[in-house]
């Protein structure tokens, strides 16, 4: 039982990270209905930065200043890239994401090489006796947590939380909200639609930088670092419903618990874990027969 | 207040005003009429902002504004409640109030007392769309997309009277109304107009109705103005009544 509740925690953990990363890409789809492949490399690209920066200053120090550099990235890439092609073909859009995506790849391989870097976790700070974060392993009964897990869970839980209340509470927030559900009347509000994208773009990198950074430290730091897990963060999107941010975390925390279970339990010679993504990806084409907008969406999806 | 000079409109190809020409003059109502596809909507939405035209001039209280836009163009005081109403329909009642705002309000507050004088205009203009609108006041909290058809016309124009307007352009907001419901919004337009001296250009199908309230009207006809006219000599026009009153 032990051994059970530990790959549940373990799949929470990396669960969250899928589900950053399917926030992010939610972020960017439900205003702008662009997906954006180029979002994992995205987030590599950024934990490549707050690696450079690390030789020389705190985690803790580093890991704001890469946010704010992560959501001028994103801006910046709406503002130059995403806005020649935004309202033309679909296509041309998904073409741009995917140049993006080579780009970001290769600037990243040529500046830093492709040999795996160890990447730091989050270092433990006390707060009031209390310790955060840090090395090491929590008993809760009925198992034991790497502080890393509860680190990566903790940050999903607060991401969540901080961006629910600033889309709920803050004039900025709604204004994005109005953006995502009716362009013409935001604009006839005074809303300035352009600079809304912008600032998702922004958000969306942002939130894409923590998951890149919690994520590194797991699978070691290099260009294609981001590949498998941007699969699965597509497939969250997917399940949760690609207009839902709660949709991109829970199903995050969907697959992140499937995968690791599947991983456990099916017997080698049947499945194993090298089967375990195509279990998990099986498991959401059933559930997306039933339920095609996902879990939580509303929105009803094109046929393409 | 509002004078549109030969302004020609285009969706892409397809030219949807040939040099229309009106006045707005401030405190009146003004009824655009016509039958459908004759302009009247991209009259209004080359006003607002939404449509650049091709030439022609706009200007709103002696300011040119055809090159300006829509974001812009409310923030000097004009609110567009456009056709089929455009709310936020996944939002709350509040909510799309709060949006309808959103120009007067943009920006941080420099100060604690700015920040508070907002909060006070805001609040004072919500007490007002609620006088209005009893109703919205009860529905305050829920979702503007379940309202009935009426209530979600009274939530458009409330929220276009958030913004503190001169000037309400009003597209068709009898549009899918049954008739009650549609003569208790159109007093309520001319209460707006009367008591708070909004100016409004109206654009409505229902001719009959927008001439009891309008000042003046005018009627398009294939992206031209084909009369214009008081509202008393349109009603009493023989044209007018064979082609809009069916009388």
């Amino acid at each position: 039982m032990e051994e059970f509740w530990q790959q549940m925690v373990t799949g929470l953990a990396t669960g969250s990270v899928y589900g950053l990363l399917a926030l992010a890409i939610v972020l960017i789809y439900r205003s702008t209905t662009v997906l954006n492949f180029a979002q994992g490399e995205m987030a590599m690209f950024t934990t490549f930065m707050a690696w450079t920066m690390l030789h020389w200053g705190h985690y803790w120090i580093v890991f704001p200043l890469v946010l704010l550099m992560a959501a001028a990235m994103g801006g910046f890439i709406e503002l130059v890239i995403i806005r020649r092609v935004e309202g033309g073909p679909i296509l041309n859009i998904i073409i741009v994401t995917l140049g993006l995506f080579a780009i970001l790849n290769n600037v990243a391989t040529w500046r830093w090489g492709g040999i795996p870097k160890a990447f730091p976790a989050p270092p433990e700070i006390q707060v009031t006796g209390i310790r955060f974060f840090g090395e090491g392993a929590l008993d809760i009964g009925p198992t034991v947590v790497s502080y890393h897990d509860l680190t990566i869970l903790v940050f999903a839980v607060g991401i969540m939380a901080a961006l629910y209340l600033f889309f709920q509470y803050t004039p900025l927030g709604l204004a994005m909200r109005a953006t995502a559900q009716n362009p013409i009347a935001s604009r006839l509000m005074g809303i300035r639609v352009g600079r809304m994208l912008a600032v998702g773009w922004a958000l969306s990198a942002a939130v894409g930088a923590v998951a890149g950074m919690l994520i590194a430290n797991l699978i070691l730091l290099q260009p294609p670092m981001m590949m498998g897990v941007l699969l699965y963060a597509f497939a969250a999107a997917v399940l949760g419903g690609l207009d839902s941010p709660v949709g991109a975390i829970v199903g995050g925390l969907i697959i992140g618990i499937t995968e690791n279970l599947v991983g456990t339990y099916t017997p080698q010679d049947v499945l194993g874990p090298d089967m375990k993504l195509t279990v998990t990806l099986i498991i959401i084409v059933l559930v997306l027969l039933v339920r095609p907008t996902g879990i939580f969406g509303k929105r009803a999806m094109r046929r393409v | 207040m509002l004078q549109v000079r030969e302004v020609v409109a285009a969706y892409g190809p397809i030219v949807a005003l040939h040099g229309v020409s009106l006045e707005v003059p401030e405190g009146s109502i003004v009824a655009v009429l016509g039958a459908n596809g004759a302009g009247k909507s991209t009259t209004l939405r080359a006003v607002s902002g939404l449509l650049r035209p091709r030439s022609g001039s706009i200007e709103f209280d002696g300011q040119r504004i055809d090159h300006m836009s829509a974001e812009q163009i409310v923030s000097l005081g004009m609110s567009h409640i456009p056709e089929g109403r455009q709310l936020f329909s996944e939002m709350t009642v509040l909510e799309n109030l709060r949006l309808g705002a959103y120009s007067r309000f943009t920006g941080l507050a420099g100060s604690i007392g700015e920040y508070r004088q907002r909060r006070q205009d805001f609040e004072a203009a919500v007490k007002q769309v609620f006088e209005y609108f009893p109703i919205l006041a009860e529905r305050r909290n829920q979702i503007a997309g379940t309202l009935s058809g009426g209530e979600q016309q009274m939530l458009a124009i409330g929220r276009g009277l958030m913004g503190n307007p001169r000037l309400l352009l009003l597209d068709e907001p009898s549009m899918g109304l049954a008739p009650i419901v549609t003569r208790e919004i159109f007093e309520i337009i001319e209460t707006i107009n009367r008591t708070q001296g909004v100016t409004i250009l109206l654009v409505e199908q229902n001719a009959n109705l927008a001439l009891e309230i309008a000042h003046y009207g005018y009627v398009l006809e294939t992206g031209r103005v084909a009369l214009a006219d008081t509202s008393e000599n349109l009603r009493k026009s023989e044209a007018v009544q064979r082609s809009y009153l069916g009388q």
